[in-house]
């Protein structure tokens, strides 16, 4: 069935170099464990797992001479089990579902050997999925090589914060100093030498890195552009695949002016709305749980997570595709959308038999204030829906959930956080929306170029 | 300005640093960092750190740190002799006890003050200038050139630097108005010839000037309005003269932007336009069969040809613009499923061009469309139907085929 084949004998030679990153690092995980004098059992456990990844590396390095009868392959039913998830509310579901399993599993996962397992793990994963053509071609790509190296760093960064920040939990609560002050931390550092330094030596490795990397990968160039001529798929850069998914649930001054111009604006915002000042200078994660779990939201899961998404999951027509599943640009996908108005005149009017059916139109050649009178009845009950959600939320959320931080607040600071997260939020309220309603616009008023 | 009576020697700001942590970390209570001035004696270093220490708690600007830095290299450079750390002190503490010092210069003041102090024994006279927080380098000069003078000249009656000749210079001082150099040297020099010959005698003057009040005649300017008539032409010639320059600049800036606006204006109507014509023929209504979208003019004029019976039962030609109403990406044809399907975000469109997936929130637009007097096909690009505007039944956006 497929025209090409899974593996040949270069991608069986390469894995093998990646097998043998993964046995010297698990060797010397080993020694680790060795010197430290830990039970001789796991020290054992350790040993074997290094001598089968140095046997898997033999493996690969020494054969390959038929590479369709090579063995060491990713499964063919954990593919299929794998693409089986590949829909959005699945992907976003569970991305949201580990985000939560990683806050309130942090005392587990932030151990050493935990996170030393799951980094083997990843990369094992990433090894075996290589040999899959489909899979390949999106991780081969030059394109796409910041993004799985993104992977790894966001993921060592967020073990590193929340490993201090278990840490230090816990020494504040059995009274002990934090770690930064057992480890020579100062209350205050000088700029020079203490940051520029570091801050020069962060510029010559990042140049260094750069260059190599100009040097040994090629851009990706592609055919002359026309503007009449659009690739399929046509994928925005690797930092803007969020904003370009967003894009799918939002109209474009929505999506591309007002929602970046909010995040951009927030973000700015963030001093001067914060009034906790625990945490300045040390991890810590029960001192600020609420804005740790709220920018951990909005840059995880709504963040790193949709640029995952684009990378991987959206292909042709930007469709949704599995992981290990060929781009066919005919797949067929049942999108069709309704705007709420429609929802509302249409279904439920008619079903409550309290209107006449259909949407109020202006009959032709009406005036202009009988047409702005039926655009707005048209789309009444969005606007409402809207401006509720805008004016009425957070005066409610003030006196209920936020009770305590409208008090700390003010009334001025505590508006702009509220609609900031009310912004914050609106994404995957229209994500969830768009999946299980196929709502496509809440209000729809084309005639103005004004869609919500 | 280099000077060098300042006595000690010229920190590295390497230097600095280590006498500023050492410093910071003897403050804090936590390890007491060895210096890296070791040459300095027990007592002093002991001894300084008392008043510099209280505010290196909390150091707030690099004058903070550079200040106590210097002063106490000062210190340590000064012999280690007991009575030299002792004057030194008062001299600091104000400046402590100042909280922030305003200025470097007030900094410098002090800690050259201070090393004049122990360059010429005991002299105190040093001390005030430096507490009364001199405003310029000027001052400093004259506070160190007269003590070092005063050392040399006759000791401790020498001292009394302030001669008659002086004492405008101190009194404008401490007014805080700025006096020039050279005034400055003159004055000096007069003084020191004066305290050579009558040393003892001048110091009585001296104390008393300071008090002269001057400020007092700002008072008459009310009379200087009742001068208007003949101060008002002199400033309007003035003014005439500064202004014109700026009114010519303005004028001939104004000149230029309107010239540039023009040829901008201009640029929009080039002579020959290299792009394809806005009307243009396609073809007999024959070449497009029923049910079926041309893509052969994407590419060169962003539009498909439309022939279906599917809008309103009629069988009908129309050009679709072939720009996505999302976001502007062209959509692809796709025969099989009969949609236009847009690669970007993935709105589809039916073959009507009426949008009915994706975020796409209206139909695409349609072009001008009419069977010309050949009985050829032309298309007008330059005007548009949409369909949420009520415009598709106008016939010009199509072309019924019986």
């Amino acid at each position: 069935m497929s025209h090409h084949p899974d593996l040949t004998t270069s991608v069986i030679k390469a894995l093998g170099w990646l097998y043998l990153i993964l046995f010297a690092m698990n060797a010397a995980w080993t020694f680790r464990s060795y010197s430290r004098k830990a039970d001789v059992r796991i020290t054992g456990v350790w040993g074997i797992i290094t001598a089968l990844l140095g046997m898997f590396a033999i493996a690969h390095i020494t054969g390959g001479s038929d590479p369709e009868r090579f063995l060491i392959r990713m499964p063919e039913f954990v593919k299929s089990f794998i693409d089986l998830g590949a829909d959005p509310v699945t992907y976003f579901c569970g991305s949201t579902l580990v985000f939560i399993a990683m806050i309130v599993l942090r005392k587990w996962w932030t151990q050493p050997t935990v996170a030393w397992i799951m980094l083997n793990l990843s990369i094992l994963f990433l090894a075996l999925s290589m040999t899959d053509y489909d899979f390949r071609q999106i991780v081969g790509k030059p394109d796409n090589v910041p993004i799985v190296s993104m992977l790894f760093i966001v993921g060592f960064f967020t073990w590193l914060f929340f490993r201090r920040a278990v840490d230090n939990d816990e020494r504040i609560a059995a009274g002990k100093p934090l770690y930064e002050v057992d480890n020579g931390g100062q209350e205050k550092v000088l700029v020079w030498p203490d940051l520029v330094y570091t801050e020069l030596i962060c510029m010559v490795v990042l140049s260094a890195v750069l260059i190599a990397w100009g040097v040994a990968l090629q851009a990706p160039l592609e055919e002359p552009a026309a503007a009449s001529r659009t690739p399929n798929p046509s994928k925005a850069p690797w930092y803007f695949l969020g904003l370009q998914e967003m894009l799918v649930y939002y109209d474009p001054w929505m999506a591309g002016v007002v929602l970046p111009t909010v995040i951009l604006g927030g973000l700015m915002a963030l001093p001067y709305i914060d009034f906790n000042k625990k945490g300045n200078g040390y991890f810590t994660f029960n001192e600020r749980k609420f804005a740790i779990c709220t920018f951990m939201f909005g840059f995880l899961p709504l963040w790193i997570s949709l640029i995952i998404l684009g990378t991987f999951l959206r292909g042709p027509n930007w469709n949704f595709f599995g992981i290990y599943e060929p781009w066919d640009a005919h797949k067929l996908q049942v999108l069709n959308n309704v705007n709420l108005s429609e929802y509302f005149w249409l279904d439920w009017m008619t079903t409550l038999r309290i209107f006449e059916p259909g949407l109020p139109i202006a009959p032709a050649g009406a005036d202009f204030g009988t047409q702005v009178w039926a655009i707005v009845t048209r789309e009444g009950f969005g606007i409402l829906l809207v401006v509720g959600y805008l004016f009425a939320l957070p005066p409610v959320m003030a006196t209920t959930i936020f009770r305590g931080m409208f008090m700390r607040m003010g009334f001025l600071r505590y508006m702009v956080f509220s609609n900031l997260v009310l912004f914050m939020a609106c994404l995957p309220i229209k994500m969830v929306l768009r999946w299980a309603f196929n709502l496509k616009y809440i209000v729809a008023i084309p005639e103005w170029f004004f869609n919500i | 300005m280099s000077d060098t009576s300042s006595g000690g020697k010229k920190l590295t700001t390497a230097e600095i640093l280590a006498a500023a942590r050492a410093q910071a970390g003897q403050a804090a209570g936590s390890k007491p960092v060895p210096g890296a001035e070791t040459k300095a004696d027990a007592p002093p270093a002991v001894s300084a750190p008392a008043p510099v220490a209280t505010p290196a708690t909390k150091p707030t600007s690099t004058a903070d740190i550079l200040a106590a830095a210097r002063a106490q290299s000062a210190k340590a450079s000064g012999g280690g002799a007991a009575p030299a750390t002792v004057s030194a002190a008062p001299v600091e503490k104000p400046a402590a006890s100042a909280g922030t010092p305003k200025s470097t210069s007030e900094i410098l003041a002090a800690a050259r003050a201070a090393a004049a102090a122990k360059a010429g024994g005991t002299a105190p006279a040093a001390a005030p200038a430096a507490v009364e927080k001199p405003k310029s380098t000027a001052d400093i000069l004259a506070a160190a050139r007269a003590s070092k003078s005063a050392g040399t000249a006759a000791g401790a009656p020498a001292k009394s630097k302030p001669a008659p000749t002086v004492t405008p210079a101190a009194a404008s001082a401490d007014s805080g108005e700025k006096i020039p150099v050279s005034e400055m040297l003159a004055k000096l020099r007069a003084a020191e010839t004066v305290s050579a010959t009558t040393a003892a005698v001048a110091t009585k003057p001296a104390e008393v000037v300071p008090a002269a009040p001057l400020p007092m005649p700002v008072k008459p300017q009310p009379v200087a309005k009742l001068k208007k008539p003949v101060d008002e032409q002199r400033r309007s010639m003035l003014v005439a003269l500064i202004a014109t320059p700026f009114a010519a600049a303005w004028t001939v800036f104004t000149a230029t932007m309107g010239v540039w606006t023009l040829a901008t204006a201009r640029f929009m109507f080039p002579n020959i336009i290299t792009e394809p014509p806005r009307k243009f023929k396609i073809g007999p209504p024959s070449d497009f069969d029923l049910g079926t979208v041309a893509t052969k003019f994407v590419a060169s004029s962003a539009i498909w040809i439309v022939h279906t019976d599917q809008y309103k039962g009629k069988s009908m030609i129309y050009a679709l613009s072939s720009v996505c109403t999302h976001l502007g990406c062209t959509p692809s044809w796709l025969e099989g499923e009969q949609k236009f399907k847009c690669p970007c975000h993935g709105s589809g469109f039916y073959i009507t061009g009426v949008n009915f997936e994706g975020p796409a929130p209206r139909p695409l637009e349609r072009h001008g469309i009419r069977l010309a007097a050949d009985g050829m096909l032309e298309v007008d690009k330059s005007v548009k139907f949409q369909e949420e505007m009520g415009q598709w039944d106008d016939p010009a956006s199509y072309l019924e085929v019986i």
